[in-house]
């Protein structure tokens, strides 16, 4: 595994971690995906420098789009949630248990 | 909602869809489920009730990951290998990334947890369009990266068949109970998807409108859990009749359709030489049919006690249209008779 590859690998593995063991904030939660959308990026722009290929330089672009859209959504929802839930505290999700 | 944004919304659903279906860049599949996530997250919190919008951020945060983790299996593959393209054989790693990422997406156990939570937020029917039109992309997907890692695709849908039947037994929520009937029947498609894609086709094909008919006779009878069931023999008799065949079939037994696909199933699986996978599957159908029958015993095998007001009311025609609940309803239960051809058009 090259030393590009393992770099971006650990950066988005290290954002999933915190995406998944986030304990207190939502915003918390939606900056770590952040921190994953931003590592397939750096792979995603390396791939045409890794395949001294033009051709594929629209990936990371296309995908930056979608990934800002996505955090739009997702911020949107930390909106609504700090309005209907009071907080913006992963705990007060705990409405649908039952 | 205001029928312009509701319909941007229902094609944008239907173009995700489609473009994962169409795709043959993992780039494209990527972009075609991101569509259809950002497109049903406002219908979801359309109500803006606290326990809507919880389940739209639950789901939002699941199916974001998860396609987060889609995309970072796929450059791990192209970084390996080179290739872009679906058709094409994984590497193992990511393979294995992929298939957790798509279970994820699709509510196999053991990443189900989101998916009781979500369905219980929604009103029945969006929660009809995450059970069925959702999980249209990421199946397809799955059996497009088949075969891969046959312990790990024989664990989940084991998994999944165990899960949801204990899962589903302490539940009179109607959502959760269809959830947790999501979760056994995705886990019973896995479990052949490695043999025979063909088969687990059939098997969505078939579950699609069983619980289409379910969540309809649900939203006919305006009612959530399965006490409000009870006082549905008065208001639409026929349907009463009708839905423990429904959910009989969701149970898989013969005559009725859903004995089809567990049937074939079950065959393939004799025929892979796995016959212990095989029983515990069908062992673990067992489970699920004990809370469909539940169901149906508060629904129409008792007539629960009630005011002699509520159990004469008049039966006005609605304006509903009651048209697809028909249609679907007749497949899911007498489609048995049908299976030699539904086999051969399906090539079997």
């Amino acid at each position: 595994m090259t030393p590009t590859h393992f770099t971006i690998s650990s950066a988005f593995l290290l954002g999933m971690m915190g995406l998944a063991f986030h304990r207190t904030h939502l915003l918390s939660a939606l900056l770590c995906l952040e921190a994953m959308m931003l590592a397939l990026f750096i792979a995603l722009s390396l791939w045409s420098l890794q395949l001294d290929a033009t051709g594929c330089s629209t990936a990371p672009m296309l995908m930056l789009a979608f990934s800002a859209c996505e955090a739009s959504a997702g911020l949107a929802l930390l909106v609504a949630t700090a309005r209907t839930h009071g907080t913006g505290h992963m705990q007060a999700l705990n409405l649908l248990q039952c | 909602m205001n029928p312009f944004i509701l319909s941007i919304l229902l094609l944008s659903l239907g173009l995700g869809t489609t473009l994962t279906f169409a795709s043959s860049h993992w780039l494209l599949a990527w972009m075609g489920l991101e569509i259809s996530t950002l497109a049903i997250i406002p219908l979801m919190s359309q109500h803006h009730h606290p326990r809507a919008v919880e389940a739209t951020t639950k789901y939002f945060i699941t199916q974001a990951a998860a396609a987060a983790l889609i995309l970072f299996a796929s450059t791990t593959n192209a970084w390996i290998t080179g290739q872009w393209d679906i058709n094409f054989d994984l590497h193992f790693f990511p393979a294995s990334m992929l298939t957790m990422a798509l279970a994820l997406k699709m509510g196999l156990a053991p990443v189900h947890f989101w998916l009781p939570e979500v369905l219980q937020g929604l009103d029945l029917t969006t929660g009809l369009i995450l059970s069925t039109w959702q999980k249209l992309a990421p199946f397809i997907l799955m059996c497009q990266i088949m075969p891969v890692n046959s312990s790990l695709i024989t664990f989940l849908g084991v998994t999944s068949t165990l899960v949801g039947g204990w899962g589903g037994l302490n539940q009179t929520q109607l959502r959760k109970i269809l959830a947790y009937s999501s979760i056994a029947h995705l886990g019973w498609m896995i479990l052949v998807m490695q043999f025979n894609q063909q088969l687990a086709l059939l098997a969505l094909i078939i579950y699609i409108p069983m619980t289409f008919s379910t969540f309809m006779i649900f939203k006919t009878n305006s009612s959530t859990t399965v006490n409000t069931l009870a006082a549905s023999w008065a208001k639409t008799p026929a349907l009463t009749a009708i839905t423990p065949m429904i959910l009989l079939s969701l149970g898989g037994l013969p005559p009725l359709s859903g004995f089809m696909p567990k049937w074939m199933i079950l065959q393939e699986l004799t025929k892979q030489d796995i016959p212990l996978t095989a029983s515990i599957a069908a062992l673990s159908a067992l489970l699920s049919l004990y809370f469909y029958l539940r169901v149906s015993y508060a629904m129409t095998l008792t007539i629960s006690p009630n005011n002699l007001n509520a159990t004469t009311p008049w039966r006005l025609q609605t304006t509903a249209s009651t048209l697809p609940l028909a249609i679907s309803a007749t497949i899911s239960a007498m489609l048995l008779p049908l299976a030699p051809a539904t086999l051969a058009l399906l090539s079997l």
